[in-house]
């Protein structure tokens, strides 16, 4: 998940990403594997689970002089590698300051 | 005339009991030996399904990856061989679950091939060794094997008993226990780590957590209850679909997105304008989603 927000202008005030998946290693190092052949166990998992809502909660403090932004959530599939992308969901919202 | 037709009969009965009698030597020995294509005649809908399912391709990867090439490699994993032309069923731990008819049915010579194949990048034999509808069917329709005995020759396992099926090797249908049953898929969606190999590892984990998370948060569904209703065997997601497999997942994982904008007030006089998003991610799965 790849949550952005963005001023009117266009410019990017911050973007924060969210990882959802099983990690494992080799249980001889630390370093997260990818591939049957090489992993042994899950040390964290960060994956959906059922009847478990995930739930996030992302802050952005804006610059000095920007009291609007557009936030894009977007959740996609990453099966291996980035080219290998399936959108899942994209949600835009407008959050003012003003009222 | 009549010799002749007698001769036919004969040859019909033969075949299988050659084929069963002995060890596939070669890809080609193996995937005659549980194919499926026949059953297409008589089964139609099901065998379309089947075929365009992940099923249908276990050693062929993602998009025609052929994700068990460095096994074949020496020195890329603990366990390629040597030399690919002393390749043992023994390089490939994955069959347990990619392939489980290569353990009970082939001879070495069949790694040893495979092994060549993959790092020629034959596609097309590579692609000939499938999760077919016998390996269900039959091998993996009994876990019960002390009290109910091995699976039996000439026969599939299935949702009801059949004194006579139409089939020219399976003639018979018996009821299998587990057809229904999670287990029947849990046999190789993997509980975790791979304990029984001399070098552990692990690939799918999804049935551990099914049991894990689902049964133990009061879930009641079988994985036929979520992926064949109706009997279908296509099982969904399938990766080489790609808006196929956006839809199902969209279907399947909804997210919502609440936002808030205010002035923090951090300390006397200072106010930080800040933007808040809530996300809530839920999915409609008995399981992790995603695994492995
Ligand atoms: C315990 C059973 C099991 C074993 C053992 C196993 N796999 Fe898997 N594997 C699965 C299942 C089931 C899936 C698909 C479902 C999933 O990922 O949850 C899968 C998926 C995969 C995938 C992703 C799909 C694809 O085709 O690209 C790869 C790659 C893979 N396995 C490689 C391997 C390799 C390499 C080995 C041997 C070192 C291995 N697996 C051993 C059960 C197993
Ligand atoms: C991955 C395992 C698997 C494979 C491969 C598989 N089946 Fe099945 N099949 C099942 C299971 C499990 C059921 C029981 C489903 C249920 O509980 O409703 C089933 C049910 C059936 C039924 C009864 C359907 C109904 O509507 O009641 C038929 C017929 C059948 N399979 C034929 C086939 C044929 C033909 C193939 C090959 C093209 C095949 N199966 C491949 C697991 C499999
Ligand atoms: C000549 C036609 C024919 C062929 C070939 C054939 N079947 Fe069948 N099969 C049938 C018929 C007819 C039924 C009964 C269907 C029913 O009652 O719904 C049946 C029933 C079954 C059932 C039991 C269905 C249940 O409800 O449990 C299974 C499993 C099955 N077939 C699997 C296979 C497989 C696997 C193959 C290939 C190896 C195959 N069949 C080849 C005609 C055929
Ligand atoms: C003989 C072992 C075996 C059995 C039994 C089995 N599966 Fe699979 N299944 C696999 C393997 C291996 C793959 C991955 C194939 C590949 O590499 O693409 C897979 C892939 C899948 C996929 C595709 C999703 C993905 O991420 O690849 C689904 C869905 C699935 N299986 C569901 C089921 C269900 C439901 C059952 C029980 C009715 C079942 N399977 C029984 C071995 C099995
Ligand atoms: C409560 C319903 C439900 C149950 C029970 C269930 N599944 Fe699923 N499963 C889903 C949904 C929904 C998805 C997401 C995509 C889709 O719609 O296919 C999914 C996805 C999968 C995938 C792909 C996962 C990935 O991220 O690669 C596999 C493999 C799978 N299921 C196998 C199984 C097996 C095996 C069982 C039984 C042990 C099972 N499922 C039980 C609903 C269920």
């Amino acid at each position: 998940m790849v949550v952005t927000a963005k001023a009117a202008d266009g410019k990017e005030i911050g973007k924060v990403e969210k990882h959802y998946h099983p990690q494992a290693t080799n249980c001889r190092d630390t370093k997260m594997k990818y591939g049957a052949q090489w992993k042994v166990a899950n040390l964290r998992d960060t994956s959906f689970q059922p009847m478990k809502p995930k739930k996030e909660t992302i802050e952005f403090d804006l610059p000095e002089g920007v009291r609007a932004a557009d936030v894009t959530v977007d959740l996609f599939y990453e099966l291996g590698n980035p080219e290998q992308k399936y959108p899942i969901h994209t949600i835009t919202k407008k959050v003012s300051l003003d009222r | 005339m009549r010799f002749l037709k007698l001769i036919i009969v004969l040859l019909f009965i033969s075949v299988p009991l050659a084929a069963s009698a002995d060890k596939a030597k070669t890809i080609d020995d193996l995937a005659k030996m549980y194919d499926s294509s026949r059953c297409k005649d008589c089964h139609a809908e099901i065998y379309g399904q089947w075929e365009k399912s992940h099923h249908a391709r276990p050693l062929m990867g993602v998009k025609g990856g052929l994700m068990l090439t460095p096994l074949a490699k020496k020195g890329e994993t603990a366990f390629s061989p040597e030399d690919p032309k002393k390749a043992t069923l023994k390089n490939f731990p994955c069959f347990k679950c990619h392939l489980p008819q290569a353990i009970t049915s082939a001879e070495d010579s069949v790694a040893v091939e495979l092994a060549e194949a993959l790092i020629a990048g034959d596609k097309a034999k590579v692609g000939r060794l499938q999760i077919t509808c016998i390996v269900c069917h039959s091998d993996k329709a009994i876990v019960h094997k002390r009290e109910l005995g091995e699976p039996e020759k000439g026969v599939l396992y299935g949702a009801k008993n059949m004194d006579s099926h139409p089939d020219k090797i399976f003639t018979k249908v018996k009821k299998s226990a587990i057809m229904h049953d999670s287990i029947a898929c849990g046999q190789c969606h993997g509980l975790g780590p791979n304990f029984e190999f001399d070098q552990a590892f692990q690939c799918a984990n999804l049935y551990g957590s099914y049991l894990h998370n689902y049964i133990s948060s009061g879930g009641t569904k079988s994985c036929q209850d979520c992926h064949m209703q109706k009997g279908d065997h296509l099982f969904a997601l399938d990766w080489n679909d790609d808006k196929g497999a956006s839809a199902l997942l969209g279907k399947a994982i909804s997210l919502e997105v609440e936002t808030l904008g205010y002035e923090w007030l951090k300390k006397a006089k200072t106010y930080i304008p800040k933007v808040v998003v809530s996300t809530t991610i839920t999915t409609t799965a008995g399981h992790r989603v995603p695994d492995g």
